[in-house]
């Protein structure tokens, strides 16, 4: 596998795209994060926002572009046909698309990792002129606090895990724009429908298994209980549909033609 | 690693069509093997299916006695040249390279060696996008000679290329056989491969018509053959046909006469006194030999097309 890891970092520290890629994704994650962080105020003493998940409001606007980088790995091969020649010089397709897993995961965990610290870096610095002081209940955002420090690892661990559930998908669509619709409808659809169904068991139902919904249950720090799932069994959800999706798309690149 | 391709038997169906049916030929070191036959024919899919690209529904695809997905660095054992325009248009011809290398354990350093024997120096750094097609086939060359491997196989090199680059790959691929490998180029245009290739394979329908040296092919086909060059056409074709003789015109003054000896024709045309300038043995081109034997698939083709039509 040593092989196929050093084709596919070269193959995608070579392409243009993927420098611009992961620079959109900390600049739009940070900007959004600032933005929310800056909108909201807490006026009064016990005012009742999470600002831990707050200062990580930029994950939701990253994650469509860690989706585009990761389809385009893949489906940028099956446009130009060069699918063909990677599978002429590595004859192992699965290998082959593990190897880009590991890249990809790398690749957004490193991308990730700056855009969330910069969130909590910027929230830290805006939230307390908003009136998020320690006299309103809300102590300066640390990643020394336990459950903060877990919403900033576990959101860069959301963005890696978006990456493969994208990856999966565009290995077994091959086509881009599908695979991007696909995979934002995903992302972005699943939730307004959740938002808009009136039946609560079908609601918190929906909830527990959409990738988003049930994913990002890790940014939370407040209330807890009132969670469908645990934040880290949230994160889970999202594992099993990267998983899901990666088993799938490996399965399909193996036994179709290429 | 022994330097053969051995096909065996292939079939393939893609839906209702017959892409592969019954494709068996060898290929040997130490020469240029012509794989020629009309779009269709099954030429690309073979290739694809002997790099394991597709999976044929019966049969086996062996390179140097082994399934290509066994190789552990195929580019090791065997070039290819698909489609020189599957490349990622921003990405230098270099880095193209340079990927490929890392997926075989190769170093930068091969890399700038094909760079240099190809003549890419100049080109390199750029982005392949902006290549001309000729400076693709070179860095589709270069690709496959990375591995330095003694088995090559070529899809259609010659398309869109300018006369110049034409002679440029038939003198190359010449020299990568006379160093023992073995080297099998596709081609729709039997031209093409006129003084480049030792042995053709003759492909329709995806089954071989005809797998023989290039030498017996235009000997068959020149067969018996006499061309005879006369002003007077009428006057000749008459004489020869009341001799029994099959004469067809092929050009304003010269004349295909098939079923007579040279000296008979010579002696038929003075005793009738129709004059005549040359009378030679027919020397069949590359391109007659195929026409020859290919003509059943045309037709074949033509039928189906008009059946369509209707």
């Amino acid at each position: 596998m040593r092989q196929e890891l050093h084709a596919e970092w070269t193959k995608l520290r070579t392409l243009a795209g993927t420098r611009r890629l992961l620079f959109v994704i900390i600049m739009l994650t940070v900007a959004l994060s600032a933005v929310a962080s800056a909108a909201v105020t807490c006026p009064t003493a016990g005012c009742d926002h999470d600002a831990a998940k707050l200062s990580l409001t930029g994950i939701q606007l990253g994650q469509a572009v860690v989706a585009m980088l990761a389809v385009l790995a893949i489906s940028g091969e099956y446009s130009t046909g060069t699918i063909r020649t990677t599978l002429t010089a590595m004859p192992r397709r699965t290998t082959v698309l593990a190897a880009k897993a590991v890249i990809l995961a790398g690749l957004t965990l490193a991308a990730g990792t700056v855009a969330v610290l910069a969130s909590v870096l910027a929230g830290r610095l805006i939230l307390p002129g908003n009136g998020f002081t320690p006299a309103h209940g809300h102590p300066l955002l640390s990643l020394a606090d336990g459950p903060t420090l877990r919403a900033a690892a576990g959101s860069v661990l959301y963005l890696a895990l978006i990456a493969l559930l994208s990856l999966g998908v565009a290995t077994a669509v091959r086509d881009s724009a599908v695979s991007i619709g696909l995979v934002l409808a995903l992302l972005y659809f699943l939730p307004t429908v959740i938002y808009m169904i009136s039946d609560p068991d079908w609601q918190r139902l929906l909830w527990q298994i959409s990738p988003t919904n049930a994913g990002l249950a890790i940014q939370t720090t407040t209330h807890l209980s009132s969670l469908p799932l645990s934040p880290w069994a949230g994160l889970g959800v999202l594992a099993a549909w990267a998983t899901a999706a990666l088993l799938g798309g490996g399965l399909l690149l193996r036994l179709r033609d290429a | 690693m022994e330097a053969t391709i051995e096909v065996a038997g292939l079939r393939k169906r893609f839906g209702q069509s017959m892409a592969l049916d019954g494709m068996s030929f060898t290929v040997t070191p130490g020469r240029v093997t012509g794989f020629v036959g009309p779009n269709g024919a099954g030429k690309s899919t073979t290739m694809r299916v002997i790099l394991g690209l597709d999976a044929a529904d019966e049969g086996t695809a062996l390179v140097g006695g082994r399934p290509y997905t066994s190789l552990r660095h195929p580019l090791n054992h065997v070039g290819a040249l698909l489609d020189a325009g599957a490349l990622q248009p921003s990405r230098t011809g270099r880095n193209h390279l340079l990927w490929l290398a890392h997926s075989q354990g190769l170093t930068a350093r091969r890399v700038d060696e094909v760079i240099e024997q190809l003549g890419l120096e100049s080109a390199a750094r750029r982005k392949a996008g902006g290549y001309s097609l000729g400076m693709r086939q070179r860095l589709g060359i270069a690709a496959a000679l990375l591995g330095d491997p003694p088995v090559l196989m070529l899809d259609e090199p010659f398309n869109g290329l300018d006369p110049e680059g034409v002679v440029w790959i038939r003198g190359f691929l010449r020299s990568l056989a006379t160093q023992g490998r073995a080297v099998l180029v596709s081609s729709h245009l039997m031209s093409e491969l006129e003084d480049t290739a030792g042995q053709i394979v003759v492909v329709g329908r995806g089954r071989v018509i005809a797998d023989t040296s290039v030498a017996d092919l235009i000997a068959t086909a020149s067969d018996g053959q006499v061309t005879l060059r006369t002003t007077a056409r009428s006057e000749a074709m008459t004489v020869l046909a009341h001799d029994g003789a099959t004469v067809a015109a092929t050009d304003r003054d010269t004349l295909t006469v098939s079923g007579l000896a040279a000296e008979r024709i010579v002696t038929l045309l003075s005793q009738n006194a129709v004059p005549f300038s040359e009378v030679a043995a027919h020397r069949a081109t590359l391109e007659e030999a195929y026409l020859d034997l290919t003509r059943d698939a045309v037709e074949f083709r033509a039928g189906a097309e008009q059946e369509a039509a209707r």
